[in-house]
């Protein structure tokens, strides 16, 4: 192993060697000895990439610098902007995660996307993502284990992990009693109707469904649990006020103004309410919360190679990380990040941030790949036509 | 090569060759139907079939199940979602006429001389964005919108307590496509009031006809074609409408087009969304067919029999 990712870094050295007229040549190993597939492709080096990066991203994400940037994020990404500029990066925003599979599939290439763990493995077999290069990322030593190993497809590093968090239920202190607010249930409660809004996202919503049914096994439903899980979904939407696509643009402003008291959400929510003073909670669910993590893929067919790197390696190092946990209330994949540097030290306690082993107890679900997803997606269109 | 042998052929008329009348000039919109609309149909309907799929690295074969879900097995739940839109479609469409009639008949004969500047006002909302005039309406009609501050302003409701079905209501669904339509719908009734022959309507005051059972006898009879065009303006493209329901309905309001933007921006499968997709191309032409010898009437000539 050790001897294998030495000879693919000395081959990577060359080929940019070679490319940039530098006499190292000689000191290449021999392309024979290569096995990683991604290695025995010769490359342009980086100087002769044209730095231009398509990005699939969810809202709030930008690197820093670009004009998209208006969350405050100053160090995430600064280190690739300083280097290369803004003026290359172009992103195309997903709401979902089935949104943003559809959008890889239909409306690429990306050099880069951010899917969630739950979505790897389409990824990967759908041909749209190719395996990183852990060598060329200076952090990556630095990252949590265990989520780093959840990336890997067949041993190749195909997602590196940044963002994790807990998805439950966000409600207004001021208008929902404390005694209602105990379980997912409260998403059923006839007492709230009109004042709850769920979110727009096909395996969520089975999955939340599947905790209140009491299935244990929520990613992987037999098709008489999605039937009983899709009628529970179709007996809860009548309480909706509107199934919720954009955080920013659309739960947020909904929870802030009081047109909505319960809402599926992330963490990030409880930081953008307490900052705009609304008094909000969010939930432990008696039936646990929902976890997930995600994470930057790297385009099949990118001619950025290195680009590519240089920019996730600027979101995944300490300083990056710090900063997004403290503004999102996320946690982060970088392990340097402990709880000491959490601004907020009753959030980091309370949401376990800068604790690497946040998701691997039994009451956190991470949302995981779905065998029957395509079934999942059809019962979901079905409760929304319904 | 082709064209140019149909150059030559001009230049050289003679017995039994092919000669390309003004009927050649059809042939880039022509192409350009084919291929940008035709075309585009036969894909879709190949995905719904199974013959196409967007995932990829999927088999393909021949497969009728989704076709025979949609139509066939009970209470499927997008039949129903289009039952209720063609329902909505056709309420918005009759509603929209009827309003639009006065709308088109004050412009025609009660403002003669400014009916020009009267139009161009009914039409200035649309010098904006479709998406911004629905985007506004959300603004007016929320919970903290302008409609519910005034009401409770004013005392018409307790404070803190807005009216509920302002909006994400078949209410509000409704209200913005109805605003949306008007104006069109007033343009065709328009076109037609203003080439009436209007002896016909003196002729019938000298007949002493009164004013209803002229406009029931001889205006709305002869304003007919304008109103049937005006009417098809609206139930078409309400039929595949979503972007109204997507900003100001609520989760029971969505209508088909939802169903089938949902199945083709969220969900991984083409296949069923297509299916949806073909159904809708389907009604709209079989409506196109229904009203199209309406369509065809010059708007600007008086009705047949009136030259006679």
């Amino acid at each position: 192993m050790e001897q294998s990712s030495f000879d693919r870094r000395k081959f990577l050295g060359g080929t940019a060697g070679a490319v940039g007229g530098a006499a190292l040549l000689a000191a290449c190993g021999s392309p024979a000895s290569n096995t990683t597939p991604s290695a025995s492709v010769s490359r342009p080096a980086v100087a002769a990439e044209s730095g231009n990066l398509s990005i699939l991203e969810w809202g709030g994400y930008e690197a820093a610098g670009t004009k998209a940037q208006t969350a405050g994020m100053t160090v995430a990404g600064a280190d690739y902007t300083t280097k290369y500029g803004t003026s290359g990066l172009t992103y195309t925003y997903i709401t979902n995660d089935d949104q943003g599979l559809q959008k890889a599939t239909s409306s690429g290439p990306f050099d880069i996307m951010h899917p969630c763990h739950e979505n790897i493995k389409d990824y990967v077999d759908r041909g749209l993502v190719q395996p990183w290069d852990p060598e060329l990322l200076a952090s990556f030593g630095d990252l949590n284990p265990y989520l780093v190993k959840q990336g890997q497809v067949d041993g190749k590093q195909y997602m590196i992990p940044w963002d994790w968090g807990y998805a439950s239920l966000t409600y207004r202190t001021d208008h929902v009693d404390a005694a209602d607010a105990t379980g997912w249930d409260l998403l059923w409660n006839p007492k709230y109707k009109g004042k709850v809004s769920m979110w727009n996202g096909a395996s969520s919503a089975f999955e939340v469904a599947a905790l209140v049914l009491g299935y244990p096994d929520m990613d992987n439903l037999t098709a008489d649990q999605i039937s009983a899980a899709k009628a529970k979904l179709i007996e809860q939407k009548p309480n909706n006020k509107f199934y919720w696509d954009s955080e920013y643009s659309q739960m947020q402003p909904a929870v802030k103004s009081g047109t909505v008291w319960v809402a599926y959400s992330w963490q990030d929510t409880l930081v953008s309410m307490k900052s705009a003073n609304v008094p909000v909670a969010f939930m432990n669910p008696t039936q646990g919360r929902l976890s997930w993590f995600c994470g930057f893929m790297l385009g099949a067919k990118t001619e950025n190679y290195y680009h590519a790197h240089d920019y996730v390696e600027s979101f995944i190092n300490e300083a990056a990380c710090v900063q997004m946990t403290n503004a999102y209330a996320y946690g982060t994949s970088n392990t340097k990040v402990t709880p000491d540097k959490v601004t907020d030290q009753a959030l980091a306690t309370s949401l376990g941030l800068g604790d690497p082993h946040a998701l691997e107890g039994a009451s956190v679900h991470l949302q995981s790949w779905q065998a029957n997803k395509a079934a999942v997606e059809l019962a979901w269109q079905e409760v929304k036509s319904a | 090569m082709a064209i140019s042998t149909k150059v030559t052929a001009q230049r050289s008329p003679g017995p039994g060759r092919f000669r390309p009348g003004r009927g050649s000039l059809a042939i880039p919109p022509l192409l350009f139907v084919l291929v940008l609309l035709l075309g585009p149909i036969i894909f879709i309907g190949l995905f719904s079939v199974g013959l196409r799929s967007n995932i990829p690295g999927a088999s393909v074969a021949f497969t009728s199940t989704n076709w025979h879900d949609f139509l066939f097995s009970a209470g499927n739940p997008f039949r129903k979602r289009f039952a209720y839109s063609m329902e909505v479609a056709l309420a918005v469409s009759i509603l929209t006429t009827i309003a639009a009639f006065p709308l088109a008949y004050f412009l025609s004969f009660v403002a003669r001389k400014h009916r020009y500047t009267y139009l161009l006002l009914l039409l200035a909302p649309f010098f904006t964005s479709f998406l911004l005039r629905v985007i506004a309406w959300q603004i007016m009609l929320n919970d903290n919108g302008v409609v519910n501050w005034l009401v409770q302003a004013i005392g018409l409701q307790p404070h803190g307590d807005p009216v509920k079905w302002l909006i994400y209501s078949n209410f509000s669904v409704g209200l913005v496509l109805f605003y949306s339509w008007v104006p069109f719908v007033a343009l065709p009734i328009f076109a037609v009031l203003e080439n009436m022959d209007h002896k016909l309507l003196e002729a019938a005051s000298d007949l002493g006809a009164s004013r209803l059972a002229t406009f029931l006898r001889v205006t709305l009879p002869l304003s007919l074609p304008g109103v049937i065009a005006g009417f098809v303006f609206v139930l078409i493209p309400t039929t595949g409408e979503f972007i109204t329901p997507l900003f100001v309905g609520g989760p029971n309001n969505q209508l088909f087009g939802n169903s089938i933007q949902s199945f083709f921006s969220d969900s991984p499968d083409w296949n069923y969304g297509s299916v949806l997709a073909v159904t809708l191309v389907a009604i709209v032409l079989l409506l196109m067919l229904v009203f199209g010898r309406y369509l065809n009437t010059d708007l600007r000539a008086a009705p047949s029999g009136g030259d006679k």
